[in-house]
């Protein structure tokens, strides 16, 4: 009985890494860069979220500000930071978005990111509910159904949006793109903007659950990149089914081993299907 | 264009000025200096405290440029064969022995052989699977400190190291460890520099410039990737171990990614590939860290703030603009006379 509760509870971590992870997905597929930095834009969501809260917004009001606050200076890092970087060697571009998750993260201890914060539930989502018989929280319902519908809503827009028609063809081949016109660097902007409010929307969203603080970020970021290994790295279906597959291990761990075994069970069965299949679950990850 | 990059990095790395007679000399007064660094600060016991970390922090920097300087492969967790060494030579010396010529090498070769395991499949991903699983794996080994804590300390830390010996003797007084820790340095200092002109360092440094090329003229690249691999932990774990000796205690911060971070500032600040370049980086970075966060609290945005700055700047590190502004000077000096 304790299993199909904790299944619950690891589709319910599986969709915020899902979110997470496909911004991350994104920005390697178009631009070739790990963000190491990533994890630093969920700290910052989940810190503002709280705050804006704190300032008497609406759960909605918050649920939409901070990941457009949080897009915007996306976009800006990109425009200042990461856009002198574009030609160099991806090594650079792992220590840039490296030191940038420092910088970051010393800010948010500077906003108070020392201490962790909490942020309260809408009266609508509070309570529990049952499903198959099995009670589970209804704020957690509500954040799986919202990654799952955002996720859904990306991958539509992807597939027929003008927008996502060019991210598809950086994302296969990003100079033959540039050749048929493509405005890289208007699309990197973009692309930045939209992986940091994916980032900020699934730590707004999770921070009832996971509180707010400097390195909230930081296990998840983990997390998320066991995911895109896990889906190869830069395939997006990839990342969909290593989301939940990666949630599950974490929960089913956490329950029965205890919450740092989970973390190291997952490295290695991560190290282990890396031995047999080092392009992910549908052999279409990169390999240059 | 990324062609273009590699050849002015080699440049900047393995510059091979006009004469290297000045440059051998400065190194030799630098290293003297160094070595009789005990006698300068008598009147200031701190500063040679603040010194032996300074030395500490070099040897890892050491080890880390073993792995990336020489094939490339970058590892954003090398806290992790840090802590390593620091939390297995604690426990040893706590529970088995105090003579630190049992402590070291046993230390070493527990970190080797777990680095030959893991590192043989880390080595066959491509770099960015690499680099973001040396990450995870500092994770790992950070949870670890917090899955045994009966044993480790957990948060508190592992305290209460004994005060080691060597030949029977003990190990206290802050000069003799000053000169302990020197002379590690210099020793795989000189060890690095060695690597570079023999076969393996010659076939290390094509790996770095090309694998697949490396790979096409009959090199193992896995196997050479590994050695480096094995090396650098290996000498990371020393340093480790050196480290919660000398210090007395460790605490769980050394396997934060912080840490990583530190380690990987300490080579690109001082130039990846240069071997001698990070050991300076090291230096300047722990006394700078020590001054600027004694005046303010927001050190990590100081650190991470300049961490991006020298990456767009000056890629090369300060021993890549040293360097070159080196070269210009003497290529000028050659072009009169």
């Amino acid at each position: 009985m304790l299993a199909i509760s904790l299944a619950l509870n690891g589709i319910v971590l599986g969709s915020v890494l899902l979110l997470f992870s496909l911004g991350l997905t994104l920005i390697y597929g178009v631009g070739r860069i790990v963000n190491f930095a990533h994890g630093a834009l969920f700290s910052i969501g989940a810190m503002l979220g709280v705050w804006l809260a704190g300032q008497g917004l609406p759960m909605w009001l918050t649920l939409i500000v901070t990941p457009v606050v949080v897009g915007l200076i996306g976009a800006m890092l990109d425009w200042a930071i990461l856009a002198r970087i574009r030609d160099r060697p991806i090594v650079d571009s792992m220590l840039l978005t490296f030191g940038l998750a420092l910088f970051i993260t010393g800010i948010l201890y500077e906003m108070g990111g020392r201490h962790v914060q909490m942020m309260p539930i809408p009266h609508m989502l509070e309570g529990a509910t049952t499903i198959f018989g099995f009670t589970l929280p209804v704020y957690r319902l509500f954040v799986s159904l919202l990654a799952v519908m955002l996720a859904a809503g990306l991958f539509l827009f992807l597939k027929n949006s003008d927008w996502g028609l060019r991210v598809r063809a950086a994302n296969d081949d990003p100079e033959m793109g540039a050749c048929l016109g493509i405005n890289r660097e208007m699309l990197m902007h973009s692309v930045v903007g939209v992986s940091a409010a994916l980032a900020a929307i699934s730590g707004v969203a999770a921070a009832p659950i996971f509180m707010a603080y400097a390195t909230v970020g930081d296990k998840i970021l983990i997390l998320a990149f066991m995911t895109v290994i896990l889906g190869g790295l830069g395939s997006l279906r990839g990342a969909v089914v290593a989301a939940y597959v990666v949630g599950l291990i974490i929960v089913f761990g956490e329950g029965y081993l205890g919450g740092q075994m989970a973390l190291m069970l997952l490295f290695v069965l991560v190290m282990a299907m890396l031995i047999s299949w080092p392009r992910g679950f549908f052999g279409e990850g990169r390999t240059e | 264009m990324t062609d273009a990059v590699v050849l002015q990095s080699k440049n900047l790395a393995g510059e091979r000025a006009p004469s290297r007679r000045p440059y051998l000399l400065a190194m030799i007064i630098l290293a003297v200096l160094g070595a009789t660094l005990p006698f300068w600060v008598t009147n200031s016991p701190f500063l040679l405290i603040l010194a032996s970390h300074a030395v500490v922090a070099a040897i890892v920097a050491l080890s880390l440029d073993l792995l990336t300087g020489n094939t490339g492969l970058l590892s954003f967790g090398h806290a992790a064969w840090y802590g390593f060494g620091a939390y297995a030579a604690g426990l040893l010396s706590k529970n088995f022995s105090s003579e630190i010529l049992v402590i070291l090498p046993l230390t070493v070769m527990a970190a080797s052989l777990t680095a030959l395991a893991i590192g043989a499949i880390l080595v066959r991903q491509i770099g960015k699977t690499f680099a973001i699983l040396t990450l995870a794996l500092s994770q790992i080994f950070y949870a670890l400190v917090f899955v045994f804590s009966d044993r480790t300390g957990g948060e508190d830390g592992l305290q209460g190291v004994p005060i080691i010996t060597a030949f029977g003797q003990t190990v206290a007084s802050p000069e003799a460890w000053y000169w302990l820790l020197y002379g590690v340095l210099v020793a795989s200092l000189a060890g690095a520099l060695y690597l570079r002109t023999t076969p393996l360092g010659r076939a290390w440094l094509a790996i770095k410039e090309n694998t697949e090329r490396a790979r096409f003229i009959g090199i193992n690249t896995g196997a050479l990737k590994l050695i480096a691999y094995v090396f650098s932990a290996g000498l990371a774990s020393l340093a480790g171990a050196l480290f919660v000796l000398f210090n007395g205690a460790v605490s769980p911060d050394v396997l934060h990614w912080f840490e990583s971070g530190k380690i990987l500032m300490y080579v690109v600040l001082g130039g990846v590939g240069t071997i001698v370049g990070p050991i300076f980086g090291a230096a300047a970075f722990t006394l700078t860290e020590h001054y600027v966060s004694s005046v303010t609290d927001a050190w990590l945005i100081y650190f991470g703030g300049l961490f991006v700055l020298i990456i767009i700047v000056a890629p090369g590190g300060l021993f890549g603009i040293a360097g070159s502004l080196y070269a210009r000077l003497a290529a000028g000096r050659e072009t009169r006379s």
